[in-house]
């Protein structure tokens, strides 16, 4: 009996068995297409001639086009009379929320949301949260300006829907927040890994060991975590660190639960498609590299069908010894949109930043730049120690890692080092790799 | 998921569409005034996410 577990958010949906799971996300997506066909004009456009009934399989899915982000922003210039152009699916009267994406790849997105499509993603964080442990015992803190940002918001009302006591950390500077958590008793945090890395430099810059301030989790948000750099947050801040994948337009959609070893695609919440990285024709069999292509099946004011991600991710099992029933994700090995052929080879930064924060603690921020020079491509690493390191030390370490990189990537890099605190620090998405033959 | 939890989700679901019935009509009776019209399409947001979450286990 289930009635009475607290180990789950909603212990019936998450240990639902896979086939009634995968019943439940058919209907509501055939539910959902037809509300997006009667209220979206893109999507009336857009699935003309395909009805709902039409879709009894997976390989049905595939009869209807993916949405990338260009469509919406196409949709988006509508006939130029409303912000939200062919994206909306209520009357504007209904939007409670305006949110968008950060714009890295090209103009923002603008994401309206009803008061019922905005309590349905706080719902999905309310599972996010409730998996990584958070309880009505935590006082959470959020150490920044959210903006127009969607990730932080999402998980300030769930930690709060949750019983949680929510601190916004708006307005301060790091020493600040450090401070704040400190006086307040802080137990939780929600930030990006970047941020949390940088959070515990400044703090031994006090003089704190960030151990001390009493961080039990973390949730982490708004970019990659590679194992090793979550591995390597536990160890300083002495928190449990969980990571979450998702994106502005379709919300998060997977995330970690307590084994901390893959990400359970939130169903039936979303209708996730992990497709060949070619033309994504095939869904991929377990252990391969995919690409995400998400479904958010209860959202009204921005309806949202096949949306290719870009993410790019391994497939894993189905089930977890935590009990949920639901399709894991085994590793986010980055965004399709990152993916870099270097001298004929696929390169992908996140494959850096894994063997430094594994292998070599010695640094603490680094900078990845390819550039052509005359017809070749060259990519360049720029490495901060955390301190500064004499002329013998530094080429035995660059050789080392020029080594490890080599095997990892296949590519061999210059690699050059920056003084202590010389390279930039980020709050939000990191800039650490910086591709400069297009200019 | 055993018997019990079946006869509780299907009272939950009772439940939920009874509040989503009542909201309703307290949002009718309310006439427009702000103060119904408001917090009762709140409370309907809200039933929206329990369908979601209770109701649909039911409604296969």
């Amino acid at each position: 009996m289930l009635m009475k577990s607290r180990e789950y958010w909603n212990p019936w949906m998450e240990t639902l068995n896979r086939e009634r799971l995968l019943e439940i996300e058919f209907r509501n997506f055939r539910k959902y297409m037809r509300y997006a066909k009667g209220h979206s004009p893109l999507y009336r456009k857009k699935l003309d001639g395909i009805e709902p009934e039409d879709i009894q399989t997976r390989e049905d899915l595939r009869r209807l086009p993916l949405t990338d982000k260009e469509d919406l922003r196409l949709a988006q210039e509508g006939d130029g009379e409303s912000l939200y152009g062919d994206l909306l699916g209520v009357d504007l009267t209904e939007v409670s929320d305006y949110r968008q994406t950060s714009g890295t790849t090209g103009k923002p997105v603008y994401v309206p949301e009803s008061y019922e499509s905005w309590q349905w993603r706080v719902e999905v964080w309310c599972h996010i949260l409730w998996m990584a442990g958070f309880r009505e015992t935590d006082r959470v803190f959020v150490p920044f300006g959210y903006n127009v940002y969607v990730a932080f918001w999402e998980g300030h009302y769930a930690a709060e829907k949750l019983g949680c006591e929510v601190v916004p950390g708006g307005a301060l500077d790091t020493r600040g927040r450090i401070n704040k958590m400190m006086e307040i008793g802080a137990t939780a945090t929600l930030n990006t890994p970047t941020y949390g890395l940088h959070m515990a430099e400044t703090a031994k810059k006090m003089g704190v060991d960030p151990k001390e301030i009493g961080i039990r989790r973390m949730q982490c948000a708004g970019e990659p975590l590679p194992q090793a750099t979550r591995r390597l947050l536990e160890n300083i801040w002495g928190a449990e660190v969980y990571d979450h994948i998702g994106g502005t337009e379709p919300c998060a959609w997977a995330a970690m639960c307590g084994q901390r070893q893959g990400l359970h695609i939130l169903e039936p919440f979303f209708l996730v498609e992990i497709l060949d990285l070619e033309d994504q024709s095939r869904e991929v069999k377990e252990g391969e590299l995919g690409m995400a292509v998400v479904t958010p099946l209860g959202r009204h004011s921005f309806p949202l069908i096949r949306f290719n991600t870009q993410d790019v991710v391994k497939k894993g099992k189905e089930g977890c010894p935590c009990g949920r029933t639901s399709l894991m994700i085994s590793e986010v090995t980055g965004r399709a949109d990152h993916l870099r052929k270097i001298r004929g080879v696929l390169f992908t930064p996140v494959s850096v930043e894994e063997i430094l924060r594994e292998e070599f603690p010695e640094i603490n921020e680094y900078e990845i730049t390819v550039a052509k020079k005359g017809l070749m491509d060259e990519i360049s690493l720029k490495l901060e120690p955390h301190e500064k390191l004499g002329p013998t030390a530094s080429a035995g370490l660059a050789n080392r890692i020029g080594e490890r990189l080599k095997m990892k990537t296949n590519l061999r890099f210059n690699i050059e080092f920056a003084d202590p605190g010389e390279l930039p620090r980020y709050t939000l998405k990191s800039q650490r790799f910086k591709d400069l033959r297009g200019e | 998921m055993d018997g019990d939890d079946v006869t509780g989700l299907k009272k939950m679901k009772e439940k939920i569409d009874e509040i989503e019935l009542l909201a309703c009509e307290l949002r009718d009776l309310g006439g427009g005034v702000p103060v119904v019209e408001k917090n009762t399409q709140s409370i309907l947001s809200f039933t929206h996410v329990l369908k979601f979450g209770i109701s649909d286990l039911i409604d296969m």
